[in-house]
């Protein structure tokens, strides 16, 4: 399959700090890939730097979207081109609700209205549609809301930060039940789903979802990619540094 | 001030003549009012004054029990306005403008009442309009509410978009009477360098309520205004609740002082600024000399405040009563870039995730603004775009 997402040789620094040395990632069209690390190995600021967002500067390399160099562009520009992202800590924009984002993308074609009231009530967000955005809600109530927002954006890719982080076992389930849709299987030959990256420390979130292919960030580099179950395996058994060092150590 | 006076003396006095319904307004005149909210369809409004330059244009009231007269015609009728109401709560010699109003011959403005019990249910809108250059309007207003009566007044305050100076300077004396509710939406929207003084005095009694909106969409040059309230009755309530879109080289200073005087007696100052160059000055101060509740909260946002502009927030409290619970916020910021970025990150547009934001944090969802509020932060968006 053709190559959806391409990063380059990428060095981003954060606040005059070099945060990524070097980043290689390519996802193909219709894959699923799964990124571990430990906190603060740079797997937020990777996504960030992705989506566009200003703060994470890119002092070399380049992004690659769909075969086009999308490393000058600003969000908006990449969102219309169909990437999407789930934060873990979005910002609370007082003044303005959850409707006014979900109205957009209807109003713009992006979901049918019916579809969206299917999928607030599957969200069970209903209420929060005239609250601002993301202002007081629970690390679970913050999941939905952001998956929730891709489900209705529709992005050919889609990011998402620890989506199983700061959530309890039953909201997990309906956490899980949204990725499952947002990345189910379309009909079609060869059968294909939604692209996407998927951000976890934990590792719980591939009891919902599998991914095609994992990849271990340490320290600001990709240490390591391969079968996903096998590197979270290792990496909870014996730690990361140990897993890396493994790994690293059979591909020499 | 001498060729301000004279021109004053050369009116005349025939205010009835020269009356037109309100469908008749000319097209400028029309557009000019719109943006502040004064509209010329009479089925959606109780009343309508509307004073071009010095001289009334309109003027109907539509409803049973509201009285809209000029004030002249209101003092000759009514001995008792002069003796009750004319300079009770404001004044004349306060300062050179209440003593310039006060020192009209014929003064000019209007005089509402609501008879008791009578709940309006349409706005009534009243438009003090500067259609030619360098006038100076002085305006003398009274509104009084009966006992249990309700109106909502929308005043727009404008001058057409050719006219750059002048001076409008207005005194307005208030009355609202036990359990009655006064809504006033003042949406100004002057020339740069109009110089824009009202002194408004209200008197609450039992019960009542007083709302007061002000929304400085176009500010002029110097804008000076203090309202004071008295909350005399108990239960008695009063919000003020103020916008203020700035510009550079205007001058902008809005505050108010609310003296809490009876048991159960409560207010609130919002004040909500955004500043593109020049000073703004948000003040206000809550008096609490009984068991009351007050609480005042100035926010600002500097979008692009260029060299010398500037927001400040100076909310006030007094407590001469122990059982007076007040408390005051104040919080100055920019838009912050996530927040942004986060909407943009949903495929809106950054000037149009500007927006958003700032329409949210003005949150004026105050009945009569139109679509020009919208169209002025529009206008701010786009700044704040550049200033990045
Ligand atoms: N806004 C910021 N200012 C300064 N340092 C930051 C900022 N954001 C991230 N960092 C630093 O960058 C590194 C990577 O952080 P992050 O990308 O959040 O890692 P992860 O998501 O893997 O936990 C950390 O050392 C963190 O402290
Ligand atoms: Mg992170």
């Amino acid at each position: 399959m053709s190559t959806l997402l391409e990063v380059r040789d990428l060095h981003v620094e954060v606040a005059g700090e070099e945060i990524l040395h070097g980043v290689d990632l390519t996802i193909p069209e219709g894959e699923v890939h799964a990124l571990f690390g430990p906190n603060g190995s740079g797997k937020t600021s990777l996504m960030m730097t992705i989506m566009g967002f200003s703060g994470y500067e890119i002092t070399q390399g380049a992004v690659l979207f769909d075969g086009k160099d999308i490393t000058d562009l600003d969000v908006t520009e990449r969102a219309r081109l169909g990437i999407g992202v789930a934060q873990q800590r979005p910002p609370t924009i007082t003044g303005v609700q959850l409707h006014q984002v979900l109205d957009y993308a209807v109003d713009n074609g992006l979901c049918p209205r019916e579809h969206l009231q299917e999928l607030l009530a599957q969200a069970r967000l209903d209420d929060f549609l005239t609250r601002d955005i993301n202002g007081g809600l629970s690390g679970g109530e913050i999941r939905r809301s952001e998956i929730l927002q891709l489900m209705v954006t529709q992005p050919r890719f889609a990011m998402m930060d620890e989506p199983d982080s700061g959530v309890d076992v039953e909201a997990m389930k309906l956490v899980g039940q949204m990725l499952n849709e947002l990345f189910s299987l379309e009909t079609s030959h060869p059968a294909k789903r939604r692209t996407g990256l998927i951000i976890t420390h934990t590792g719980q979130i591939l009891n919902y979802i599998q991914a095609d292919k994992g990849h271990v960030m340490m320290r600001g580099e990709l240490a390591c990619s391969g079968n996903p179950r096998l590197i979270f395996d290792t990496a909870c058994t014996s730690g990361y540094e140990i897993c890396v060092q493994c790994i690293n150590g059979v591909e020499v | 001030m001498k060729k301000t006076r004279s021109a004053i003396d050369n009116q005349t006095t025939n205010t009835e003549t020269d009356l037109i319904p309100l469908n008749q307004v000319d097209e400028t005149d029309a557009a000019a009012l719109a943006e502040v909210g004064v509209i010329v369809d009479a089925r959606q409004r109780s009343g309508t004054y509307i004073q071009r330059d010095h001289k009334p244009l309109c003027i109907m009231a539509q409803n049973e029990g509201l009285e809209l007269l000029p004030i002249a015609q209101a003092l000759e009728m009514y001995p008792w306005v002069r003796e009750n109401y004319y300079w009770n709560l404001v004044s004349p010699n306060q300062d050179e403008i209440t003593q310039h109003c006060a020192a009209q011959k014929v003064p000019q403005g209007f005089f509402i009442r609501v008879k008791k019990g009578v709940k309006i249910d349409k706005p009534c809108q009243a438009s003090l309009y500067m259609a030619h250059t360098n006038i100076t309007q002085a305006i003398h207003n009274i509104i009084i509410l009966e006992e249990g009566a309700e109106l909502h007044l929308i005043t727009g305050c404008v001058s057409q978009h050719q006219v750059h100076t002048g001076l409008h300077y207005a005194v307005s004396e208030h009355y609202i009477g036990k359990h009655a509710t006064l809504t006033s939406t003042m949406i100004h929207s002057w020339g740069p360098e109009v110089i824009v003084r009202p002194h408004a005095g209200t008197s609450v009694e039992e019960g009542g309520t007083f709302v007061n909106n002000y929304v400085s969409l176009r500010p002029a040059g110097d804008i000076l205004s203090r309202p004071t309230t008295w909350l005399n009755g108990k239960g008695a309530s009063a919000k003020y609740f103020t916008v203020i879109l700035g510009s550079k080289g205007s001058e902008i200073t809005t505050g108010g002082d609310v003296y809490l005087n009876a048991e159960g007696t409560s207010a609130e100052i919002a004040h909500r600024g955004v500043c593109t160059g020049g000073h703004l000055n948000q003040e206000g101060l809550l008096i609490g000399n009984a068991p009351c509740r007050a609480h005042v909260d100035c926010a600002g946002m500097l979008v692009d405040p260029g060299v010398d502009g500037y927001i400040e927030s100076i909310p006030g409290l007094r407590a001469t009563h122990p059982d007076a619970r007040m408390s005051h916020e104040a919080s100055i910021g920019k838009i912050a870039p996530e927040e942004v970025e986060y909407l943009q990150s949903r495929g809106i547009e950054e000037r149009e995730a500007i927006s958003m934001i700032i329409r949210g944090f003005l949150d004026a969802d105050i009945e009569g603004l139109g679509p020009e509020l919208d169209a002025r932060i529009a206008e701010i968006a786009e700044l704040a775009g550049h200033g990045e």
